[in-house]
């Protein structure tokens, strides 16, 4: 097998050899990542749970996304607001409430009257909530944070920080619907979805689709849907999709619970409905929250109004939006005492967003295109 | 440990002589055929088209797009930005090769003395093994978190390949150490040999075709973890970042599937390039 000193020479050599390619590679390419580029804001795409830490340890200067991920570094003083979003865009839509095409044309329930009645339940929700915030020294306002602070396993402070900027609401009115579309001509601008998509689908425009998407039928019903003494569905419940510890989506939270009316009955009850986790909840992200969707694990879900329209238009997912869950409440944070006191601080400046389709994502855009700076992938 | 070996092909090869690299041809090339033509066939039956006259399943047809429309996709990576990163397929690769290089030379400088100290040494086996045996089932993915706030964004995803890598390199030499026949040893003591020469002149070069058979391993588990490593903040894109990015954000399947492919790709073309290495080495060593 071996045949003498030559071997051992040889092998010590390309060992030799092997070390100093590698070395020298290494050093190389080291060099070649440190090189610096001009003009435009660089980003990487984090969970929001993760963005504290990240902005803590330096590894970003700013980040952007929904509360409570925003007071959490606010609170904890590890970050500063530099703008919210409502400063970027007015009332822009952030959740929605979405139903499953397939939920509505069940046989075994009547699955319309069924999401009537669901829609009547958000409302209702949304309605106790916008009372509550309205007088923060009443029981109901001690009870909602109480709520909060169970559902998104935050402190109290920083969910009553949150609340500042979240604007919690049912209606979808023709603001909610224009932001869709400009939403959508942003994907299709950046061949996030494309015209071909949506004539797949069978939209002749964006404006076909956002107003044959946004489906009003059950929000302008909902005053008609009448309390239910019994459980209409008891064998067949609403499965419901939700983000995990998402202050948007709290409506829902607080229609389960049974002691805001105190009568026994939680308000979906109220209104004769049997309403259950779905396999899956509390999901990650809305593109997971879509897979459950897709699966027909998900009839009704709380999730951003982005992933329901790209994967309804690439994937032809059969969902459609019934109603909003809230407007607004999300925020552009920059690290606390990094001296970043307007947008164009942040050339050259790392930001986190939640990925290139969330409203997020869309709203820094918008803004630093105002500023004529670029927003480009970090490398 | 089990130590792959290429006894497969070998047999036919031998049996049909020198028609034998062109059957092996034939039939690689047959299986491709078959898959891709079931694939079209499945792909038929969601979409309900020919030979199929309905539309067969509740579940999305996009969820099997035609290998063709795939193909498709993988050319489209190439010649335009993806819509997500406005980067290229080019650049995606780029990326995803420097992580899978940093963590293959890190593995490979750290496995590689372990593994030959742990096969050579009872002691140090004795104080290795378990911590190997604790820390190799975890998946690479369960540090994604950590490692990503620990080790920083360029480190973290590298770190993730590196234990992908680690492991399969650090087993093979360390049962390649072990494996060592005694008769060789005894031998070249015999012929006066210190315990440093068996080391440089027995030890080691036994060792390493199990060491390319590590590596080959390790590069194809390597591969299997990128998209894990670069599914969240990975710098200057990565082929696992755009896979992620198509499924979650787009739900653009066929370009899924075509990262997916290039994935494949990059696998066989590294440890082919390692087979390679290996044919070489062991040539050059007077073993074949």
């Amino acid at each position: 097998m071996m045949t003498g000193v030559a071997m051992e020479s040889k092998i010590i050599i390309a060992i030799a050899v092997a070390a100093v390619v590698v070395v020298g590679v290494v050093a190389a390419a080291v060099v070649l990542m440190s090189g610096g580029e001009g003009g435009s804001v660089k980003y990487i795409t984090l969970a929001p749970k993760d963005m504290k830490a990240n902005l803590a340890s330096g590894q970003i200067d700013a980040y952007i996304a929904w509360e409570p991920f925003v007071s959490d570094s606010v609170v904890g003083d590890v970050g500063e607001v530099l703008m919210w979003s409502d400063e970027i865009m007015d009332d822009h839509p952030c959740c929605v409430v979405a139903v499953r095409t397939g939920f509505l044309s069940e046989t075994s329930v009547n699955g319309t009257d069924l999401t009537n009645r669901f829609v009547r339940a958000h409302v209702d929700a949304t309605e106790w909530m916008l009372d509550a915030l309205a007088d923060e020294a009443g029981a109901n306002y001690t009870k909602l944070v109480e709520m909060a602070v169970q559902f998104t396993a935050r402190n109290e402070s920083v969910v009553k920080a949150a609340f500042v900027h979240i604007q919690f609401g049912y209606e979808m009115g023709s603001d909610f619907e224009e932001a869709l579309k400009k939403f959508t001509d942003m994907y299709i601008d950046t061949n996030m979805t494309t015209e071909e998509k949506l004539d797949e689908r069978g939209y002749e425009s964006v404006s076909d689709f956002v107003s044959s998407y946004v489906d009003d039928f059950y929000l302008a019903t909902a005053p008609n849907v009448a309390e239910s003494a019994t459980i209409l569905n008891p064998d067949r419940p609403i499965k419901l999709g939700y983000l995990l510890g998402d202050l948007h989506q709290l409506a829902q939270f607080v229609a389960q619970d049974k002691t805001v009316l105190g009568t026994d009955k939680s308000m979906f009850e109220k209104y004769g409905l049997k309403v259950e986790a779905a396999v899956g909840a509390p999901f990650a992200n809305g593109g997971a929250e879509m897979g459950g969707f897709a699966a027909g694990n998900v009839d009704i879900g709380y999730l951003g109004a982005p992933p329901t329209i790209l994967q309804h238009l690439n994937a032809g997912i059969g969902t459609k939006i019934v109603a909003q869950a809230n407007s607004e409440g999300s925020g552009l944070v920059v690290s606390a005492g990094s001296g970043i006191t307007s947008l164009s601080d942040l050339e050259n400046k790392t930001v986190a967003t939640p990925g290139e389709s969330s409203i997020q994502f869309l709203l820094l855009k918008i803004a630093l295109e105002r500023e004529g700076l670029d927003l480009e992938i970090k490398t | 440990m089990q130590i792959l070996r290429d006894d497969s092909i070998g047999i036919l090869g031998r049996v049909t002589g020198l028609l034998g690299s062109w059957r092996r041809l034939f039939l690689g090339a047959a299986s491709l055929a078959v898959f891709i033509a079931l694939w079209s066939l499945y792909s038929a039956w969601l979409h309900g088209d020919w030979p199929f006259a309905y539309r067969s399943w509740s579940q999305p047809a996009e969820y099997i797009p035609y290998p063709s429309e795939v193909l498709y996709a993988f050319v489209d990576s190439f010649t335009h930005r993806d819509p997500f990163t406005s980067l290229y397929m080019t650049s995606h690769i780029y990326a995803s090769l420097k992580r899978m290089f940093f963590g293959f030379v890190l593995a490979f400088l750290v496995a590689v003395p372990l593994g030959l100290l742990m096969g050579r040494s009872a002691n140090a086996e004795a104080i290795g093994k378990p911590l190997v045996e604790l820390f190799r089932p975890i998946p690479p993915l369960a540090w994604v978190p950590i490692f990503l706030i620990a080790l920083k964004l360029f480190w973290g995803p590298i770190a993730i390949v590196f234990l992908g890598i680690f492991f399969p390199i650090l087993l093979n030499v360390m049962f390649g150490a072990k494996s060592v026949d005694p008769v060789l040893i005894d031998a070249a003591r015999t012929l006066g040999a210190k315990r440093r020469d068996i080391f440089t002149k027995v030890v080691l070069p036994f060792t390493i075709p199990y060491m390319m058979t590590g590596i080959k391993v390790g590069i194809g588990v390597g591969w299997m973890c990128i998209v894990a490593a670069e599914m969240l903040g990975a710098v200057g894109g990565g082929v696992g970042l755009f896979i992620y990015n198509m499924a979650y954000q787009g739900t653009m399947y066929d370009r899924m599937y075509a990262g997916m492919l290039v994935i494949g790709l990059l696998s066989v073309l590294t440890t082919g390039a390692a087979g390679f290495l290996e044919q070489r080495l062991s040539r050059w060593m007077g073993m074949k």
